[in-house]
């Protein structure tokens, strides 16, 4: 008898753990925030693709839409739902809301952009009445188009390019480059590396493309193996934002900056220390605040159906046919920042059309504005 | 009464399993008002994957050994079955834009055929290490666990570059590939499937008995004259099976095959539902009902705490929550296997004393810690206090208990 009561006792624990949170949760659900009488409030979902201080920015973004449109007057609130950086856990994480109950729209950022599981988890949502967009990282356009309602967030092949533009400005000679970043296959990988290969032209030479699996210590493995394998190694490109801090690390620590430029993608905190000292000679900056900003503003208004917003956001978006009257209709582009350090040759005029250009102190500035530490 | 007792394990588990649902139902909707959908696509379809190869996982654990590789089991199988299709599609369409478009359907019955195949040989190659080269358990099937994740990789690249475009994942395009994406019972059908075989033969065969006195006591059952080196060929090769049929199953769900993170973390799942199941991990102990039961409750309360946790990553949560079920399990069976049962002291002397506080420390922090981070409570440290205390305070109750009773009644009663 006492045996039974002591395995009972164990899940009773976990059971009370669970409801404790479970109880809360319900308590501020109901509107800590937004009236003491709403009902259950209805979750925006952004969905990431992995963890990085890139989306701490765009959370800034979707808290400062959420008190600026007033969703909790709505009985909305916003939520954002890091993954495990796989695809599986996407999937697994948008059929979690299928079946829940109180998700309004789901903004993803898509890790895997041809995954025909994914794409049938995306449909599965939209029939059940929750709004779809992605966020940051699109679907296949030509195969998966129809999950979504649009896409908002960066031109990856125009940011790889602004890449390469400021390589092919910086070594007019041409040179040799490796690329570093997280994890093989994903869209935004493949559409930067093409990027850059674009804007740097044929004088530049590719080495390799290395990926860590987004472990941390790897980065700067690869980085070390790749110019340890290939002696005239002169340009290293970081991809995803974490890998500038492990580029920087290792040409410190091998004492070749001299010879090497960096130029990464992304203003991870540690990597705008590292430009403000000069170690990096680019970095090209999406806006993750203006997506988290305008993807919350854009999930309201299509719960809402509020064509004006929608409109304001898609031009080309026919309100009598729910449909766009443009193949490209269905995208809006965030802006794209270049961030050079101070004395550095690299100008407005070396970029294309559409850049934003930056010194490393007034990019500070921008983000202190915001309260942002990183972007 | 002694039918009771003999099933202690699974009558707590199905309450278990009843009290999580109910409680979950209680503070969130979707269970009532999405019952169908919740319960065969959130629980049903993943347990059952889980369980396929929890039951792989379980039979090595009776048999008295451990295997640690089927996480990347799995991720390799469905890398093979899925790197099968592409090779077999690019044969049939060379000239395709997108060859998995459609998949014939003995492309995929050989796909499987190949990937069972394979499984037969990473199970073979496992006994080999183990009754030949007279390797530990752990440290075989560790080589494997670092090993098959990493072959699967260099495998998707090479052979995705030779067919035009080198890359990790391997995406299926026929949404009917494997009859995936829909039914949720094939999973289930297999699973129950597996486990009527598995019980069939550990209850009604010899070799099944034989498996349970080898777990028990190796050296006994080798000096009664079993052959052991066969009898654990059959428990690496189930296990490899078992873990390649899930890895099936999760590629055919997702439609790809990702090795850098399909099945990650799966062997520890797979002996945490086995261990819960009432599975002893120095062998010779456990039943088929307790880990079916195991994979179905670690699944419900996997699933709890996703409902439950509606303001970050739900997963976050998992690692604690598993690796306290697994505590209380093997404590759970301590106390039924042992002699002294209830009597049995767990926090003798000062080490006790330090477990009693870390245990409350430790259920506190993880309760402030939840809290802060949903951003549900103001005072989320003054909670995880309070609960650290009273942990603290109850176990130091149990000790006491524990101890007068130890003190009132022998521990071991001999008849006369």
């Amino acid at each position: 008898m006492f045996q039974r009561h002591n395995s009972v006792f164990g899940l009773v624990v976990i059971v009370a753990l669970a409801a404790t949170i479970g109880c809360n949760s319900k308590r501020d659900s109901s509107g800590e925030s937004g009236g003491s009488t709403m009902a259950k409030a209805k979750r925006i979902i952004l969905l990431t693709n992995g963890d990085d201080p890139f989306w701490d920015a765009m959370r800034v973004g979707m808290e400062q839409a959420a008190e600026d449109f007033d969703l909790s007057s709505s009985n909305l609130r916003v939520v954002m739902d890091k993954n495990d950086a796989s695809a599986s856990g996407q999937v697994e994480k948008l059929r979690q809301y299928l079946g829940q109950t109180d998700v309004a729209a789901v903004g993803i950022s898509v890790i895997d952009p041809n995954n025909a599981a994914m794409a049938a988890a995306m449909r599965d949502l939209q029939k059940q009445g929750v709004v779809v967009v992605t966020i940051d990282s699109d679907v296949n356009r030509a195969r998966f188009k129809d999950t979504r309602f649009a896409y908002l967030g960066t031109e990856n092949i125009f940011g790889g390019r602004q890449m390469g533009l400021a390589a092919k400005k910086l070594r007019p000679e041409g040179g040799k480059y490796a690329t570093f970043y997280g994890i093989e296959g994903v869209a935004n990988v493949i559409e930067r590396n093409a990027g850059f290969a674009e804007g740097a032209g044929d004088t530049f030479v590719k080495a390799g493309g290395f990926a860590d699996n987004m472990k941390l210590e790897v980065a700067q493995d690869n980085v070390r193996n790749a110019l340890q394998n290939h002696g005239d190694l002169d340009t290293l490109v970081g991809i995803w934002a974490y890998d500038a801090h492990a580029i920087v690390t290792v040409v410190d620590e091998k004492a070749i900056r001299d010879q090497v430029k960096v130029i990464v993608f992304d203003a991870a905190p540690k990597a705008i220390a590292h430009l403000k000292q000069g170690k990096i000679d680019a970095m090209i900056v999406q806006n993750p605040y203006e997506m988290g900003y305008k993807g919350t503003r854009l999930m309201k208004a299509l719960i809402e159906n509020d064509t004006l917003v929608i409109r304001e956001l898609y031009p080309d978006y026919v309100t009598a046919t729910k449909t766009f009257s443009t193949p490209d209709g269905d995208v809006h582009h965030t802006n794209i920042r270049v961030v050079v350090p101070t004395g550095s040759p690299l100008s407005q005029q070396d970029f294309d059309e559409g850049v934003t250009f930056y010194r490393a102190d007034e990019f500070d500035t921008w983000l202190k504005e915001r309260g942002l530490t990183g972007s | 009464m002694e039918l009771v007792k003999k099933y202690v394990t699974e009558i707590v588990l199905i309450l278990g399993i009843v009290v999580v649902f109910g409680t979950t139902a209680m503070f969130n909707d979707a269970y009532t008002e999405r019952f169908f959908d919740n319960v065969t696509s959130l629980i049903l379809r993943p347990a059952s994957i889980l369980g396929i190869f929890a039951l792989g996982a379980a039979v090595v654990i009776i048999a008295g050994g451990i295997d640690l590789s089927s996480g990347s089991m799995i991720a390799l199988s469905a890398s093979i079955v899925c790197i099968t299709t592409l090779v077999f599609c690019k044969l049939l369409q060379p000239d395709a834009d997108d060859p998995t478009a459609s998949v014939p359907i003995w492309v995929v019955g050989a796909a499987i055929a190949v990937t069972l195949f394979v499984a037969l040989l990473i199970g073979s190659l496992h006994a080999w290490l183990i009754t030949v080269v007279q390797l530990p358990p752990f440290v075989a099937t560790l080589a494997s666990l670092v090993g098959l994740r990493s072959l699967a990789i260099v495998m998707n690249k090479a052979v995705s570059k030779q067919l035009g475009a080198e890359a990790v994942i391997v995406n299926i395009q026929d949404s009917n590939y494997l009859l995936t994406s829909a039914p949720w019972w094939l999973p289930l059908a297999i699973f129950l499937t597996l486990a009527m075989l598995l019980w069939v033969i550990l209850n009604f065969t010899v070799m099944g008995r034989h498996i349970y006195a080898m777990g028990g006591n190796e050296a006994a059952a080798k000096l009664s004259g079993i052959r052991t080196d066969r009898l654990k060929w059959f428990a690496y090769c189930f296990a490899a099976l078992t873990a390649s049929i899930a890895g099936i199953l999760l590629a055919s769900s997702g439609l790809s095959a990702d090795p850098q993170s399909q099945g990650t973390g799966g062997e520890l799942f797979a002996i945490a539902a086995a261990v819960i199941g009432g599975c002893s991990l120095s062998g010779g102990v456990g039943r088929v009902s307790g880990v079916v039961l195991g994979a179905l409750f670690l699944r419900v309360v996997i699933d709890a705490v996703a409902k439950l946790i509606t303001s970050g990553n739900s997963a976050n949560y998992e690692g604690m929550i598993v690796g306290l079920l697994v505590v209380l399990a093997v404590a759970m069976n301590e106390v039924t296997s042992s002699t002294v049962g209830w009597r049995k002291q767990f926090f003798p002397g000062a080490l006790g004393m330090v477990a009693l506080l870390t245990i409350g420390l430790i259920v506190g922090a993880i309760l402030a810690f939840s809290l802060t981070l949903s951003e549900q409570a103001t005072n989320s440290w003054r909670i995880g206090l309070v609960a650290g205390i009273i942990t603290s305070v109850v176990l130091a109750l149990i000790k006491v208990l524990a101890y007068q009773l130890g003190k009132t009644k022998p521990a071991i009663q001999v008849k006369p």
